[in-house]
């Protein structure tokens, strides 16, 4: 009898897949779907949105798995498909594109010096923050800093120098201290208190 | 005061360097206080966007199972992917082939045929190999006996015939191995275009929020 496709290993459950067996498909789909939906919305800021991606992702690896080798990884794989799938989604319609976040948006919505804005309201604005942006260098940030991807891993899966990831990282998180320097005193006050 | 090390704080958050620069990087935070600060607000930025939640998606479970009712027939099997890859890429050699085999018929076609006509080809054997004289078509024998076309105009109608079997013939065939072969570079820059799973990202392909 086969054993559960829950119980094999990633690479056993690729070379199934390939040949076809939905199952074995499904507990990769199952396995990597936190990582495919975080990286979708981490890049769309809208959870329908980062869902459909996330579902396009699955369906286009699906559809490509025998150019897949079993032997590299899947996870990065699957994220080179979802930042594609975001920003085919995002140019298609170019209403649900990030760049409509305005510098209104970014604005603190208790100004001064007694600002001290809540919690979600900084979650918010950190996310606003980050779809500002622009999508080369907003990609580079999510996959370093949510996922956790080394320079090497995001270049190969970007196709894109060493030094370009470099200065693509540099340029985001400098933009970022940038347009969040309110929230950024705010959190270190916290943090230290 | 040594240079400040401020292209590679980032790199040294993230653990990314190794050997003498991850000690020079080291050893300069020791003695400067304004590389220090640009560490410590990189690692604040940081926590903040860390603390920016997702929201509440289904479960990795349910995702899942969508996915797999989503999916259509099964996927090529690398076999025979790498099957269609051959196919495709040998169509250019078989055209390339059929291109030198008609030349060649048409060529040896010509010689026999002059051969012929010169006598060289007389045995019983190469009898079927040359080309027969110019038959009557029904047409021309029509006006010729009808006495619509005199002698020049059968010889001029023999001629045009004559064109069309040898010549037109040739063109024909060279223009459709043509247009063949360009039917297959198009489909090959298409193919290029819409590979796989999307191109990478260009730089700057969006302008930057001011």
């Amino acid at each position: 009898m086969a054993a559960p496709p829950s119980t094999l290993h990633e690479t056993e459950l690729v070379i199934l897949a390939q040949r076809g067996d939905r199952n074995a498909f499904g507990e990769l789909a199952q396995r990597h779907a936190r990582g495919v939906l975080g990286v979708a919305y981490r890049l769309c800021g809208e959870s329908q949105l980062a869902e459909d991606a996330a579902q396009e992702t699955f369906l286009r690896a699906w559809l490509n798995l025998s150019s897949f080798h079993p032997q590299t990884s899947l996870r990065n794989w699957l994220y080179r498909i979802a930042v594609n799938a975001v920003t085919d989604m995002l140019r298609k319609d170019r209403r649900l594109a990030p760049e409509d976040v305005t510098e209104m948006d970014l604005t603190d919505p208790h100004p001064g010096p007694e600002s001290r804005v809540t919690r979600d309201e900084r979650s918010a604005l950190v996310t606003r923050a980050v779809l500002s942006l622009p999508e080369a260098s907003r990609a580079v940030l999510v996959l370093k800093e949510y996922e956790g991807l080394s320079y090497q891993e995001i270049a190969n899966l970007l196709d894109i120098p060493l030094g370009t990831v470099m200065s693509r990282l540099n340029y985001a998180r400098k933009r970022l201290k940038e347009i969040l320097q309110p929230q950024l005193s705010v959190y270190a006050e916290v943090e230290n208190a | 005061m040594p240079d400040h090390v401020n292209n590679w704080i980032n790199a040294y958050l993230d653990g990314e360097l190794r050997g003498s620069r991850l000690a020079q990087v080291e050893s300069h935070l020791d003695e400067c206080a304004e590389c220090r600060a640009e560490l410590a607000s990189l690692q604040a930025l940081s926590g903040l966007l860390h603390e920016a939640p997702l929201p509440d998606f289904p479960s990795a479970k349910r995702f899942a199972a969508n996915v797999v009712l989503g999916l259509p027939r099964k996927p090529e099997t690398p076999l025979g992917r790498k099957a269609l890859e051959v196919a495709w890429w040998l169509v250019p050699v078989a055209l390339t082939a059929a291109w030198v085999f008609v030349q060649t018929t048409l060529l040896l076609s010509d010689w026999i045929g002059a051969a012929g006509r010169l006598g060289l080809l007389e045995t019983p054997a190469s009898a079927w190999l040359t080309p027969a004289a110019p038959q009557e078509t029904l047409l021309s024998a029509l006006l010729s006996q009808t006495g619509v076309l005199g002698g020049s105009g059968v010889q001029l109608l023999r001629s045009v015939s004559a064109f069309f079997d040898s010549t037109l013939v040739q063109i024909v065939w060279q223009v459709s191995i043509g247009l063949l072969y360009l039917a297959w570079i198009a489909s090959w820059w298409a193919r290029l275009s819409r590979r796989g799973y999307g191109q990478p990202l260009a730089a700057g392909s969006r302008p930057q929020v001011k």
